[in-house]
C-alpha cells in the first residue's frame, strides 16, 4: 500500500482551527490561570507552526523551552527543546530536542495519542523530562530505568 | 447505484478496487493517488513492467473500464495531505456514498477520517502488519468511534516523522531508518479480501453498517499471535472524551474561525 506524507495544516485548515479554538488554546488557557506571569505559557505562529515557549522549575533550577506544533499536529506529536543551555545528556538528542515521543521507546508514557493529549499534555512531560534531568545532574542514574 | 472514493492503488488498494469493481451496485468510482507505478511495485501489484512510469490511477481505471466499461471512473493523482488537494477531495467526498483507506500513513488515516466523519459517510480501512503476519479490517459510520478512538484504544504509537529514523540512547542520531518487513503479495490479497468484504456489507443497504475491527492472524509468532488463520472481532467503544471526534462544546461558524483564532492568539502572544 502507498504511504502519503505531505504537511496539512493546523492553522490554515477548518479542522486545525477548530483544534486550536475548541481544545488546544482553552486547555493552555487553563494550564496559565492562576499561575506566575513568568510560568505562562505564551503562543506564536511562526509560518505554519504555533510555537510554545515557557518556563519550567522543576526542581532547583529554571529552563526555558520551546514546544513546536507542525502544521500536522495533532497527528504528529508535538516537538520539545530546551532553549536554556544544558549539560550533555544521552536523554537529550540534537538541539536539546527532548527524547519524549520517539521511535523505538517501550514505555507507555511516550505514546503520543492524538484523541487524548493536548500540547499541555508535551508541557507536563517536559516538566517530568527536566525532574530526571537535575536527578541524573546530580546522582549520574536516570530515575526512569525503562526508558535506558 | 453506488459511488465509491477509495484513497491508494497500491499493491493492496488495486486488489481491494479489483474486488470491489465486480459488484453491479457500484457506479461510480474515485480514486486517489499521487504514485507513479515503478518497477519494485511489479512483483506485487497487478500490473506488468511496461506499465512502469504511468500513474497508478491511470492503471486502476485502466482496470475497470477493461472489466466494468460502464462504471464512470475520476482517477485523481492527488496528495490526499496536500492543501491544494483539500478543496476537489472535499467535493469527491461529498458525492460519494462511502469510503475506502488503503494507506499506510498514520496521518493519512486520520485526515481520511476526519473527512468522511465531516461528510458523514461510512468508511473501511485496511492494514497489512509488517512481515504479512496478519492484518486488519476496520469498518468506519459517522456516529461511530473515529480512527482517533481505534488508534488509542489499539495504542497504537504516532511517530514524529513517518520517515524518522528509530532514537537509541547510544546512538541519538542515527542514519539508518526503521525496518520494516514487506507482506507477501499472498498476504496482501487476503487482508484486501476481507477489506473488500467488510466494505461490501456496507452496500447492502438494508442493514445499517455498524463499527467493526477485524484481526486476522497469518502466521504464528511467539509472543505475537499464538496461531495462524484466527479472526479476533474487537467492540471498541466511541470514547466520550476523545478530542478527534467528541462534540465540540462551542459550535463556531467557519466565517468566524480566522477571527477568533487571531482573537485567542494575541491573548497568548505576550513573551
Amino acid at each position: 500500500m502507498s504511504a502519503i506524507v505531505v504537511d496539512m495544516g493546523l492553522l490554515d485548515t477548518e479542522l486545525g482551527k477548530r483544534r486550536l479554538l475548541t481544545i488546544e488554546i482553552p486547555a493552555i488557557e487553563k494550564y496559565n490561570d492562576g499561575r506566575d506571569p513568568e510560568f505562562r505559557i505564551s503562543a506564536t505562529r511562526v509560518g505554519l507552526s504555533l510555537v510554545l515557549r515557557y518556563d519550567l522549575k522543576p526542581m532547583h533550577n529554571i529552563y526555558r523551552l520551546e514546544t513546536r506544533l507542525l502544521s500536522s499536529y495533532p497527528s504528529v506529536p508535538p516537538d520539545t527543546r530546551i532553549l536554556s543551555p544544558m549539560k550533555h545528556c544521552p536523554h537529550l538528542l540534537e538541539g536539546q530536542t527532548l527524547c519524549l515521543w520517539r521511535q523505538g521507546s517501550v514505555r507507555a508514557t511516550s505514546r503520543w495519542d492524538p484523541s487524548k493529549f493536548t500540547a499541555v499534555f508535551a508541557v507536563q512531560a517536559a516538566w517530568r523530562w527536566l525532574a530526571c534531568y537535575e536527578i541524573w545532574h546530580e546522582t549520574g542514574e536516570w530515575p526512569l530505568p525503562e526508558a535506558k | 447505484m453506488s459511488q465509491l472514493f477509495q484513497v491508494g492503488v497500491g499493491s493492496g488498494g488495486i486488489l481491494i478496487l479489483d474486488s470491489l469493481l465486480r459488484d453491479p451496485r457500484i457506479t461510480h468510482y474515485t480514486i486517489v493517488d499521487p504514485d507513479i507505478y515503478k518497477p519494485h511495485n511489479v512483483h506485487r501489484h497487478l500490473f506488468p513492467t511496461s506499465c512502469v512510469g504511468r500513474l497508478k490511477v491511470d492503471l486502476a481505471a485502466d482496470w475497470i473500464h477493461q472489466h466494468r466499461p460502464e462504471i464512470k471512473v475520476n482517477a485523481l493523482p492527488l496528495d490526499l495531505l496536500a492543501p491544494e488537494s483539500q478543496s476537489r477531495i472535499s467535493n469527491e467526498v461529498a458525492a460519494c456514498d462511502l469510503g475506502l483507506c488503503a494507506v499506510d500513513a498514520e496521518r493519512a488515516k486520520y485526515h481520511f477520517d476526519a473527512l468522511l466523519r465531516k461528510h458523514h459517510k461510512p468508511w473501511t480501512l485496511g492494514e497489512v502488519l509488517s512481515g504479512g503476519i496478519g492484518g486488519w479490517a476496520h469498518r468506519f459510520v459517522p456516529t461511530g468511534p473515529c480512527y482517533g478512538c481505534v488508534a488509542s484504544f489499539l495504542q497504537r504509537e504516532v511517530k514524529e516523522a513517518e520517515t524518522a529514523p528509530p532514537s537509541n540512547y547510544t546512538n541519538p542520531v542515527p542514519q539508518t531508518a526503521e525496518e520494516s518487513i514487506p507482506a507477501s503479495k499472498a498476504s496482501i490479497a487476503a487482508i484486501a479480501a476481507l477489506h473488500a468484504n467488510v466494505t461490501l456489507e456496507i452496500l447492502d443497504k438494508a442493514i445499517p453498517p455498524t463499527p467493526l475491527s477485524l484481526l486476522l492472524t497469518l502466521k504464528q509468532v511467539p509472543g505475537v499471535f499464538e496461531a495462524a488463520y484466527r479472526t479476533h472481532r474487537f467492540a471498541i467503544p466511541r470514547s466520550s472524551t476523545c478530542l478527534l471526534c467528541s462534540e465540540v462544546t462551542k459550535p463556531i461558524p467557519e466565517e468566524s474561525l480566522d477571527e477568533a483564532l487571531d482573537h485567542a492568539l494575541a491573548r497568548l502572544g505576550r513573551e
